[in-house]
């Protein structure tokens, strides 16, 4: 298991089209995924509940991989983050 | 396997969780379409139109049709529509979490995606106070 302490940095926080892209970077990979914040661990690999976290902008969330490629799902995920989910802001 | 979804619905409401859908997601991983029945649409002429619709989003795997309203004309009309042949599914309830969370599965069969569709549909309702 891999765990990533990681910072929401665009603007509009875990909103629908950046919690999609995360869901979306993680379908292909096979290894259980969840993302924790404010107390509540959440199914990284479902749409509605990522957005349950209703993490915003500045939200440390830490995302747990659990898998054979969980070394690769954290670095997609890693970097999806430090990309601002692809967003310009 | 790919299913295909047929969105029945009142005017104004599938086209519009489609174009939502599709924002978010970008590129859509199944087959959608919007049909929408106006308020004062007759049904013996809406059938062909709506079975042309299921005709489209057809892949040969079957089709989720989902209707908003339970009861309804749409809802009426998805349940002739599922008498004319191609293997069909009905969910009521149509919401965008319910879509958004069948585009979230797009490798399952016709037979496994109405429980996803019901659950997305029901998990995203929520007391929203905390």
């Amino acid at each position: 298991m891999i765990e990533r302490e990681l910072v929401i940095s665009n603007k509009l926080g875990l909103h629908a089209r950046a919690t999609a892209r995360l869901v979306q970077v993680l379908a292909p990979y096979r290894c259980n995924a969840t993302l924790t914040a404010k107390g509540r661990e959440v199914n990284a690999k479902s749409i509605m509940g990522v957005m349950l976290l209703a993490a915003g902008h500045g939200t440390p969330v830490m995302l747990r991989v659990d898998g054979e490629d969980e070394t690769a799902a954290a670095d997609a995920v890693a970097g999806l983050f430090e990309r601002r989910f692809d967003e310009d802001s | 396997m790919a299913v295909g979804i047929l969105l029945i619905s009142h005017s104004g409401i599938g086209s519009a969780l489609v174009a939502a859908a599709s924002t978010m997601l970008r590129n859509l991983p199944l087959q959608v379409e919007a049909f929408e029945v106006p308020f004062d649409g007759d049904p013996d002429h809406l059938l062909p139109l709506a079975s042309s619709a299921l005709r489209r989003v057809d892949g040969g795997d079957g089709v989720l049709v989902l209707t908003d309203l339970y009861g309804a004309t749409p809802s009426n009309l998805a349940a002739k529509l599922a008498r004319i042949g191609t293997p069909v599914r009905r969910v009521s309830g149509l919401s965008l979490p319910m879509l958004l969370r069948v585009l979230n599965y797009p490798e399952l069969t016709i037979d496994a995606l109405p429980a996803v569709a019901a659950a997305g549909a029901r998990n995203g309702v929520l007391h929203d106070d905390a």
